[in-house]
């Protein structure tokens, strides 16, 4: 009785394909958003040189600025990563370490784009100042909501850790959560190319 | 058929809405009409039997969690993946700012960079490497549909990168 409990508890190991049914049900959701996303930057490419309005693109990018913003968020998988690690070898204090280094890359990587977003506003690109300000913004911007869904995740992770409630057993959640975080950033691995650096 | 389809050229043949739905559901069903009439079995991952060899909910439960830790890198394989991603972005910026560099060369470097580093991630930090290939199916099948709409997309509405 015990035992069929446990197996219930952990989930996994009465489904037809022998694998956990949370995990692969966080793959297909980031199938999905692969197309999400697909259709932003689809959208984008369109459209980010039809404006008759408003700055261009050359001249209002900070390549550097947005480089470093980039290295952090890519730093932050890598921090999530060892949470990951942490976890999986029951070294709580570790997990609790690395899960709020990542939130706070997350953080910094937001306010960064806090900041591009109002030099931007500044300098006369606006949400409906041109296509290009259109596409843009919601591109960049649906991402960053999607980084500040993962970090209010991340978060809600290390108080449960503070609670005593993230212990080796619930390495399952903390491995989930870092799927959609390393998604999260291997679609900006891509905006950064196509809208950043190749402004052709 | 052929001659048909292709009369306006590749271009005319994308400019007709109606295939813009009818090119990605045509590939899905091949892949599909493959994989059932493939000569070969697809290996999903053999079902585990509750209760086969642990005693009790704790052994279960640490059995479960080892078994999803097997085979993942080291966190000092992760730090070395880290780094190597990293010097790829330091290359990508440097390429940016490289002058007299020609549009189309410097998209191609700049694209498969970019790919190598989105392999990288999904490989090692999101472990497609080490984990089912249920799970690589998925998300590549995601990607295939997302260079689909892309491709599709950019050739009826003319867009270019370069």
């Amino acid at each position: 009785m015990a035992v069929q409990h446990a197996a219930t508890e952990v989930g996994h190991l009465e489904t037809s394909t022998g694998l956990d049914n949370r995990k692969l049900l966080m793959w297909l959701f980031l199938a999905s958003e692969c197309l999400f996303f697909g259709g932003l930057i689809g959208t984008y490419l369109l459209y980010r040189n039809s404006s008759v309005a408003g700055p261009a693109r050359v001249d209002i990018y900070d390549i550097p600025f947005t480089s470093i913003s980039s290295f952090i968020l890519l730093m932050s998988s890598v921090t999530m990563v060892l949470a990951l690690a942490a976890i999986q070898r029951d070294d709580r204090r570790g997990v609790q370490i690395w899960l709020m280094a990542t939130a706070l890359l997350g953080m910094t990587f937001l306010a960064g784009q806090a900041f591009e977003f109002t030099v931007f506003y500044r300098e006369g690109l606006t949400l409906s100042s041109s296509l290009f300000g259109t596409t843009f913004f919601v591109l960049t911007g649906f991402h960053g909501a999607h980084v500040s869904v993962g970090v209010l995740i991340l978060l809600s992770l290390y108080v449960m850790g503070t609670q005593g409630r993230l212990t080796k057993k619930q390495s399952l959640n903390v491995e989930l959560v870092g799927l959609y975080w390393h998604f999260v950033d291997v679609v900006w691995i891509v905006i950064f190319t196509l809208v950043y650096l190749i402004q052709t | 058929m052929l001659d048909l389809l292709l009369a306006g050229g590749v271009k005319g043949f994308f400019e007709n809405p109606g295939y813009l739905l009818g090119v990605p559901l045509i590939a899905l069903g091949v892949i599909g009409a493959l994989l059932v009439l493939a000569p070969f079995e697809l290996a999903w991952p053999v079902r585990r039997q509750a209760g086969a060899g642990a005693g009790t909910e704790e052994a279960e439960t640490d059995t479960h969690v080892e078994a999803l830790a097997e085979g993942h890198p080291s966190p000092e394989m992760y730090i070395k993946v880290g780094l190597f991603l990293a010097i790829i972005t330091a290359i990508e910026v440097a390429l940016y700012y490289i002058p007299g560099f020609a549009d189309g060369a410097l998209l191609g470097l700049l694209l498969a960079l970019s790919g190598l580093k989105f392999v990288v991630v999904g490989l090692w930090f999101m472990h497609l490497r080490f984990d089912s290939g249920l799970f690589s199916t998925l998300f590549t099948g995601g990607m295939v549909l997302v260079v689909m709409l892309m491709f599709v997309l950019l050739s009826t509405l003319g867009a270019s990168l370069v």
